[in-house]
């Protein structure tokens, strides 16, 4: 690799070779130097001199230009004036071209507003650079650019800052159809009947600030969950607690965030899923795409049945590590948040176990006192992905109930990538055990198939296994297939 | 003093330049006396290539190109002689004097040309033309292009095997690289990295109407095999060079921008922006080792310091990993409403040179201590840097 010193000042000196093609300088002081030299129908050579006091012979070589497309005829007479001269007047057109092209502006500048640091003194002279007596302050200014775009360009730019600026709507729907057939038990009347329950959630969301936003969840549902028939310590159906009054629209989430310390701390305040923030399982989490028991879903000992105002802290550095702590009210009936406050923290960690892939692991700790005391409740939560096929998950949780304790476990796998119908397709078993302090137990045995049809649409079969013992009387067992069509867009 | 030169073309009338000191300073004078001293930087709004010193973190020189002419990506000749970069939106290749920072060659390519590549010994310049579907081939030793290698579909990146008998583009247009024979400059052909699902004609929306197929075939460090990450099908495919034959299909998360290979040649990365997620793959088992939280935009990975640093775009943070654990190591704030583009690493992996488009900055990253270090006013809408002998030189 050619090295030299940089010689700031340097200038340039010129000459022309002698008819031999020879050509010398004098008088050049010692150093670096770069030696060019064109001539028509040839390459520039460039090449490093060296200068040390001493007289220096340097050789140089030119490479014919080759233009494409333009071949001399070999030993016509003239060739080779004719071609030196075709070549003279290619260049002159090519350099006319490329000045015509760098100076016409064949489309308008672009102008983009900048936020810029400037000074200012106390009569409000402005100055681009320090300057004594003026203070540096901010202010905004547009600057004019020359980015030539072509006009899909313009418009896919003037479609991104107008969608930038609306309020973004979505809708999530679902239809869940289930079947129940009694397995176990004295007879019962939900044997043999079919249930469907659709859901519709409308989500809006907004940017009202710098790092600050807005969003709600409106949803309406219609139609029979089996649990209005089937009695169960935990939902066969998640849906069914979004369920207020049928054929209304109610709103599930509205909500304000801001993120503060550069981002690290992130505040929601409103209306809230708190299980939108804690507990989040990354196998066993959502109704909407992976199991449809609520006990797959989320862990009872939560103890958290409904949505309320609330306030949801989420501090995650982005280094694995997460703290999580929010409060809600936990009884919309309640008169003042006093009464019925339920608080939750949690910390999260990512873990990556020897030979394993990547794992989250939580552990959470509540308190509810909208019964008149404080009642705690503790948990855990993890999933772990063994490799890129098969995760594995489970959750365990105690709480204080009026008798004695409620004990709650789960666990399952979910199954991806290669063992599928369709690339994108996934599937899981789980199992999940209730246990109240007074008696009551529960076993749900749950298996599904997610099928990913397009990017906006998705079509499950689930397959349901109930235990119901009630405290004192004989238990009840019920299998049901179930169908859940999803849409979301 | 210098006493002659020998004859160079018998009976011509030669002009001869030289550069001395002390007489008004023009095009010749020597401003980059060590290629691998600066930062190159593509300004596409000022329409130039700017020069950062590493060490003064000065600009030390400019070579404007043209009015609109948008370069795209920079690239140092491997023998430090010549910078070369595309100009997009004037269809010409453009050949820069590495010491004296002249413009000293201006080659019409085809339409829209952006990335481009160097065979292993220097003597091609590879110049994609994604709105062309074509590759431009430039001699460097007589620096004219001598060929335009048709029938690719948005090529966006080339990369050489290490003995320079072939190369690889990927089309982002399709879902196949393409295997150029380097002697002829001919398209060998065409490899599928993996099937389109049968699922995918119930959706025309996403296959139909925008195709996001493959940016770069990466080459391992050992020059044995190639990984190339397809946006749309959500899978990383691995070639055998040798037989040119795909041996390896790999699952990563929704849309993968595309791989980049770790410095010590045992991971891969692909950002997918499809989950906000990065997927590291091993490749001594070529299985995701791990599946992480990421940012949005992400057009980017540098490694140094025994971490991998994710260039979130529109957030204004890079992410960071530790490669040993393959966990999250924090993630560092560049600014806010910033727009960040690409970056390159210094060859002793201990900074990151990231282009800060919308502040008209380059931001240098201390990749231990995170510290950063923003140097303003390089030019208009710097769209990324390069550094000679860097293991991160790459576009978006």
């Amino acid at each position: 690799m050619p090295r030299m010193a940089n010689m700031p000042g340097m200038g340039e000196r010129t000459t022309q070779t002698n008819a031999e093609g020879g050509f010398s300088f004098d008088q050049v002081a010692p150093g670096q130097y770069v030696l060019q030299v064109d001539f028509t129908g040839f390459e520039r050579s460039s090449q490093e001199i060296t200068v040390a006091g001493q007289p220096v012979t340097v050789t140089v070589t030119l490479q014919p230009l080759e233009i494409v497309g333009v071949q001399p005829a070999p030993g016509a007479p003239g060739a080779a004036a004719d071609n030196e001269a075709l070549l003279g007047r290619i260049k002159a057109l090519e350099q006319r071209i490329n000045e015509l092209e760098a100076n016409t502006v064949l489309s308008e500048p672009e102008t983009r507003v900048k936020r810029i640091e400037v000074y200012t003194d106390p009569n409000g002279n402005q100055y681009d650079q320090p300057t004594p007596g003026a203070k540096k302050t901010t202010t905004y200014q547009r600057e004019r650019v020359y980015r030539r775009q072509v006009l899909s360009e313009k418009l896919e730019q003037a479609l991104a800052d107008a969608e930038a600026k609306k309020i973004a709507v979505g809708v999530s729907a679902a239809s869940v159809t289930h079947y129940a057939s009694q397995t176990s038990g004295s007879s019962h009347d939900a044997d043999g009947h079919f249930y469907q329950l659709s859901s519709a959630d409308l989500l809006f969301s907004a940017g009202l600030a710098q790092y600050t936003s807005f969003f709600a969840d409106l949803v309406g549902l219609s139609g029979a969950p089996p649990d209005a028939e089937i009695s169960g310590l935990t939902l066969l159906n998640s849906y069914t607690a979004r369920l207020v009054r049928q054929n209304e629209v109610n709103v599930r989430e509205a909500w304000m965030r801001t993120e503060l310390f550069s981002q690290r701390l992130a505040i929601s305040a409103g209306r809230l899923d708190l299980t939108n923030y804690f507990d989040r399982n990354g196998f066993a989490n959502d109704e909407t795409s992976q199991f449809i028991s609520d006990a797959l879903v989320t862990n009872p000992a939560l103890g958290l049945t409904t949505n309320g105002s609330g306030v949801a802290g989420v501090f995650d550095p982005k280094n694995g590590f997460a703290f999580k702590a929010g409060f809600q009210q936990s009884n919309t009936d309640a008169t003042n948040l006093s009464e019925s406050l339920y608080t939750l923290v949690e910390s999260d960690y990512v873990a990556r176990p020897k030979g394993l892939s990547e794992g989250s692991y939580r552990v959470w700790f509540r308190n509810d006192n909208s019964k008149g005391s404080n009642r705690n409740g503790v948990g855990i939560s993890a999933d772990q992905k063994l490799n890129p096929f098969l995760g594995l998950f489970g959750r365990w949780g105690t709480s204080e109930a009026e008798v004695k304790r409620d004990n709650f476990y789960s666990l399952g796998f979910q199954v991806q990538n290669g063992v599928v119908f369709n690339p994108l397709d996934y599937w899981g078993v789980g199992y999940a055990q209730t246990d109240l302090g007074a008696g009551a137990h529960e076993k749900m045995v749950e298996g599904y198939y997610n099928f990913h049809i397009s990017e906006k649409l998705r079509l499950s079969f689930h397959l349901q296994h109930q235990f119901e013992a009630p405290s004192g009387s004989g238990s009840t067992g019920f299998l049901l297939p179930v169908v859940r069509v999803q849409a979301r867009f | 003093m210098v006493r002659t030169t020998r004859a160079f073309v018998a009976g011509a009338m030669v002009l001869v330049a030289l550069a001395l000191p002390g007489v008004a300073s023009r095009a010749a004078t020597v401003k980059v006396a060590d290629p691998t001293s600066v930062v190159m930087i593509v300004n596409r709004d000022s329409n130039e290539i700017a020069f950062m010193d590493i060490k003064t973190k000065k600009i030390v020189g400019k070579t404007f190109l043209g009015n609109n002419v948008n370069p795209h990506m920079v690239m140092m000749s491997p023998d430090g002689r010549y910078v070369v970069t595309g100009g997009t939106r004037a269809n010409k290749a453009y050949i820069i004097d590495a010491r004296t920072l002249e413009l000293v060659k201006v080659i019409p390519v085809d339409i829209a040309p952006e990335h481009l590549a160097f065979s292993p010994d220097g003597r091609w310049y590879y110049q994609g033309n994604p709105e062309g579907d074509s590759i431009s081939v430039i001699d460097m030793v007589s620096l004219t292009k001598i060929k335009t290698i048709p029938g690719l579909v948005e090529p966006l990146n080339v990369v050489f095997v290490p003995d320079g008998s072939k190369a690889y583009v990927g089309n982002y247009g399709a879902h196949w690289v393409g295997v150029i024979d380097v002697r002829r400059h001919e398209l060998l052909k065409k490899i599928q990295i993996a099937e389109v699902p049968g699922v995918a004609k119930l959706d025309p929306a996403k296959y139909l109407g925008e195709i996001k197929g493959i940016n770069i075939p990466q080459i391992t460090n050992d020059g044995r095999f190639l990984y190339a990450a397809d946006t749309d099908l959500g899978v990383v495919g691995k070639i055998d060079p040798r037989e040119d034959k795909v041996v390896k299909v790999i699952r990563v998360g929704k849309a993968p921008w595309r791989i980049y290979m770790s410095h010590d040649g045992n991971y891969a990365i692909t950002p997918n922006n499809g989950d906000q997620t990065i997927s590291i793959i091993d490749l001594r088992t070529d299985k995701v080792a791990a599946t992480l939280e990421a940012g949005e935009n992400m057009t980017g990975v540098n490694f140094a310091a025994g971490k991998a640093f994710v260039i979130s775009s529109t957030s204004g943070f890079v992410y960071t990993y530790d490669m040993k654990t393959l966990r999250p190591a924090g993630r560092i704030k560049v600014g806010s409403n910033i727009q960040l583009e690409t970056a390159t690493t210094d060859a002793a992996d201990e900074k990151l040179y990231l282009a800060d488009s919308t502040e008209n900055a380059v931001v240098i990253i201390d990749a231990k201590t995170y510290a950063i270090e923003k140097v303003m006013n390089v030019g208009l809408f710097p769209w990324g840097t390069h550094i000679m002998d860097s293991k991160d030189n790459y576009c978006h």
